[in-house]
């Protein structure tokens, strides 16, 4: 049984029943340029086989009912459906593999209501957090996703990914903070997903908890037309220190000491390894430059009210020191954290086998991995990525970061990121099936030391799509036969995740 | 399952077709690749929400990432000119997302690089002239430039040569002389205040400044539009003019105008292009900083400031407007610091109004709407091209917008004269 439709799907005929639909055409979009921006995220992207990506057309609806009409059409005509919000993701979520009709829903960006007193706002999913934050400060609240693409990237996005923030560890990521929605499915209905019946309520034992089904799937199960999400105290205070290490294993050890301290306003934890340190020495204007012994850095930052952080700090400053940590100083440690959403990736620190700087495409391959196999994990990924790097000569190590994952429990387990540089100018199908085969190798060395392929970007393309049923193992079934129900005739972003194995 | 294939035409360009553009499609993209590439491989996208295009239309075709991307793809043989001539309309040249980009922010000294949009869009759009592409709008809005000499101000002071210095009317200015003050087309024809109140601010202040023998438009808006060769000939006079009664110094109070004359025309003429090019709010700055304009006349009233684009994010000059404003006495000044209004702008630069004036409009509107948070009773800008749209959002939501030099002349007690606006009937973008 399959069911996905192709490109040549899209003829006049829809064309006109989309029209009927959008009823303005500004917002209905089949010209090439249109498709040809709504192709690409910051991912690596095959520029030679740009066109094989393009949807055939894009509309920009403006309500759920617009969407709802749009999904219905594409599910009778069996047209493949991708939802884009930011496109701003490391993953190919919202990148059309087979074409069809991209619903772009960045004109969706209301703010539907602050509500002060249950502690909620409700969005459209076109907004960024960036903007709503500006809207929310007189009120003395915030919205505390804040992923690195916190000034770009949009809420639809962030709950399509199931994204991860810089300050997790103190306020959740971007499924803890959303409290409820409504989701298009697959099929055109529009469904409230939330803690049973409810709203606004954060727990609810009725019925099945739907609400972490539709976040994460990279818009594999349905699109998000609006979202009512947490809102938390504006912190009074945020403290943020910067600590260097002659020894990966000292930062090692010290990043599971401050997570272990059980401080509360612990917002988060990010530890820098050798190779970024290196990266981050390559311009001086990036990064001020550090005495050659350090050789990793731990970055640590508390929120919360005054006297809880002034009592962090002093805890936070001890610990980081404890086994040979030098503090950086205030300078680095609040320049550089007020700047952790821009600091740590430009194309142009590339180099290439000559250490010749070189235009690269950033790529950040992320896992989750637990704290007691960072250090192995690292030497792996880095022995990786040194081999393609020789061999192919268009590839640079950029360095790793691991940051806190838990929720409210930072001790046990972390984004891992790797930045690879990509000299995407001189791509060509060897080089993009060896980037390919590379990301392939990292996510199977996470597998191997009981990591997940992601913790935030998604496991869309291939590299990491085939390696999917091998990590949901016994479950993979069940996600399979969700998929199927959902989404019956396979319309739904078609060709992410291996879900095509659920109509076979 | 079959992979797509593109739609028939998708791919069947080729880099640079043979049909006698092809040469200049290449140049085009041998010009700009590496710094689009710059953008595409990044791929931060932190330039968007600070666009104010883009705030408004919220379409991926209308933002910098995408006049960087279509380079790529045009190198691809993906899109062509006419493809993408519409998206590079939807621009003002206001450069916010020149500043918001990583690239810039943190690794532009060490590498010697910015991030170039400005200039790309500025680039797209002279290709589109030379390709056939151009837009209606802007084709009559030269062909009415060339045939008047000036931009074709919407009002009621016919656009003519013999009406270009109706605004000084009853000032003695002189003509020539070593000291010149380049007045803007909107200000010489329709907002006629802003020249007479910097006109007088300087005379009161005793600074010597003549007016040209003939004065044209600078050629600026033509060759943001794309039409290089005509904006080329406007600058060719109007040095000509200067020399021809000795100028050194140029005083540009206009904002758009100094751009103009000091990255266009420093371009065109290289080493042969002798004149010191000075500021009108930095020269008034200087003035009543040194004591030598006195602002003693109380202005009651409660303003924010506008940084217009070409000042703030183009030039760096935020700090001169403030403090003047700052010296006014009477004056309640609530700021919105310069770094937060990256993302503001009025939508009246870069011929967006001549061809979306919708968007001109809601840009605007909500500029004017954030001024209205701050519980102000006027919107000072300091930029002749922002205050018509920003005037006409101002009388739907019942603030004033003024000119900065307008409110500085009262504080030094002149009277104005001219007009701020004229009558609604005939507003419209220009």
């Amino acid at each position: 049984m399959s069911a996905v439709a192709f490109k040549s799907a899209i003829d006049d005929a829809v064309l006109d029943e989309l029209r009927s639909i959008i009823g303005d055409e500004r917002r209905l979009l089949p010209n090439l340029s249109s498709r040809v921006n709504r192709t690409r995220v910051p991912a690596p992207f095959p520029v030679h086989r740009w066109a094989e990506h393009m949807p055939d057309v894009a509309v920009l609806p403006v309500s759920a009912e617009e969407v709802a009409a749009v999904v219905r059409l594409a599910n009778r005509r069996g047209i493949p459906v991708v939802p884009r919000a930011g496109g701003t993701g490391l993953s190919d979520g919202a990148v059309p593999l087979r074409g069809g009709i991209l619903v772009d829903v960045k004109l969706m960006n209301q703010i539907h209501e602050i509500d002060l007193e249950d502690r909620t706002v409700t969005v459209g999913p076109g907004i960024n957090m960036l903007k709503l934050n500006e809207q929310l400060r007189p009120h003395g609240v915030f919205y505390p996703d804040d992923p690195a693409s916190y000034p770009c990237s949009l809420v639809g996005g962030r709950i399509g990914t199931g994204g991860w923030s810089l300050l997790g560890a103190r306020f959740g990521h971007t499924r803890d903070l959303v409290v409820s929605m409504q989701v298009v499915l697959p099929t055109g209905e529009i469904a409230h997903v939330g803690e049973g019946g409810g709203r606004k309520l954060r727990k609810s034992s009725t019925g099945l908890t739907l609400k972490h089904l539709f976040t994460g799937h990279q818009g594999t199960l349905g699109i998000t037309t609006e979202a009512t999400l947490e809102l938390a105290p504006r912190p009074e205070l945020e403290f943020a220190a910067f600590f260097a290490f002659d020894d990966y294993m000292k930062a090692h050890r010290t990043t599971g000491a401050l997570t272990r301290s059980g401080l509360a306003t612990l917002a988060g934890v990010v530890l820098f390894d050798e190779w970024k340190i290196a990266y981050l020495r390559r311009d001086d204007e990036a990064y001020i430059p550090q005495p050659d012994d350090v050789r990793s850095v731990v970055a640590v930052a508390a929120y919360g009210t005054r006297g809880e952080v002034e009592a962090a700090a002093e805890r936070i400053m001890k610990l980081g020191r404890l086994d040979d940590g030098r503090y950086l100083g205030d300078e680095i440690s609040q320049g550089d954290w007020a700047s952790r959403h821009d600091r740590y990736a430009t194309p142009l620190h590339g180099r290439d086998l000559e250490g010749q700087a070189v235009p690269m495409s950033w790529h950040c391959e992320d896992a989750a991995l637990n704290y007691s196999v960072l250090p192995r994990v690292r030497e792996e990924w880095h022995a990786i990525v040194e081999r393609y790097r020789r061999e192919y000569g268009i590839f640079d190590d950029w360095g790793m970061f691991a940051y806190t994952s838990g929720a409210g429990k930072p001790w046990g387990d972390y984004l891992v990121e790797i930045d690879v540089g990509i000299w995407e100018q001189r791509l060509d199908e060897d080089g993009w099936r060896a980037w390919v085969s590379c990301k392939r190798e990292i996510s199977e060395v996470s597998l191997n030391h009981g990591g997940s392929i992601t913790a935030c970007h998604g496991a869309t393309r291939e590299g990491d799509a085939e390696l999917v049923p091998r990590e949901m193992g016994s479950s993979w079934p069940v996600a399979l036969a969700i998929k199927r129900a959902l989404d019956p005739n396979n319309v739904m972003n078609p060709g992410k995740q291996s879900f095509d194995e659920a109509y076979r | 399952l079959s992979s797509a294939e593109p739609r028939s035409g998708d791919a069947a360009k080729g880099p640079y077709a043979p049909d006698g553009d092809g040469e200049l499609r290449r140049e085009f993209v041998e010009r700009w690749r590496d710094n689009a590439y710059g953008c595409f491989s990044s791929g931060h996208k932190f330039c968007r929400e600070v666009c104010p295009v883009m705030q408004v239309t919220r379409n991926e075709n209308h933002t910098p990432t995408a006049f960087h991307a279509n380079i790529v793809a045009m190198e691809q043989g993906l899109v062509d000119a006419e493809d993408v001539a519409d998206d590079y309309v939807h621009c003002t040249g206001c450069g916010a997302c020149e500043l918001r980009c990583p690239n810039t922010l943190f690794t532009g000294d060490f590498y010697r690089h910015r991030t170039r949009t400005v200039d790309v869009v500025k680039a797209m759009r002279a290709l589109m002239v030379k390709t056939g592409n151009e837009r209606p709008g802007w084709r009559r809005w030269v062909e009415r430039l060339v045939e008047a000499g000036n931009e074709p101000v919407l009002g009621e002071v016919p656009v003519e040569q013999e009406h270009v210095r109706d605004w000084a009317h009853g000032l003695d200015l002189p003509e020539g002389g070593e000291t010149i003050m380049f007045v803007d087309c909107e200000a010489a024809f329709y907002r006629t205040s802003y020249s007479r109140a910097i006109a007088q601010l300087l005379m009161k202040a005793g600074v010597d400044f003549g007016l040209m023998r003939e004065q044209w438009c600078c050629g600026g808006p033509a060759a943001e539009m794309g039409y290089v060769d005509q904006a080329r000939a406007f600058a060719e006079h109007n040095v000509a003019d200067w020399r021809a009664v000795g100028a050194r110094r140029i005083i540009a109070p206009d904002p758009h105008d100094y751009i103009a004359f000091t990255e266009d025309y420093p371009r065109y003429f290289g080493a042969d292009y002798e004149f010191e090019i000075v500021l009108g709010v930095e020269l008034l700055g200087d003035l009543v900083g040194e004591g030598r304009l006195a602002l003693t006349e109380p202005v009651e009233r409660t303003v924010t400031y506008h940084d217009p684009c070409r000042l703030n994010k183009r030039k760096g000059v935020h700090e001169a407007p403030r403090e003047l404003l700052r010296a006014i006495p009477g004056l309640t000044f609530r700021d919105v610091d310069h770094v937060t209004q990256w993302s503001y702008c009025s939508g009246g630069g870069g011929g967006l109004p001549v061809e979306k004036p919708e968007i001109t409009a809601e840009i605007s509107r909500r500029r004017v709407g954030r001024a209205a948070q701050l519980d102000v009773d006027t919107l000072v800008s300091a930029c002749p091209w922002s205050e018509r749209p920003l005037a006409n959002a101002g009388d739907e939501q019942g603030l004033e917008v003024m000119d900065l030099f307008e409110l500085v002349a009262r504080a030094a007690g002149i009277e104005v004269g001219g007009h701020a606006r004229a009558p609604a009937a005939t507003e419209a973008g220009r």
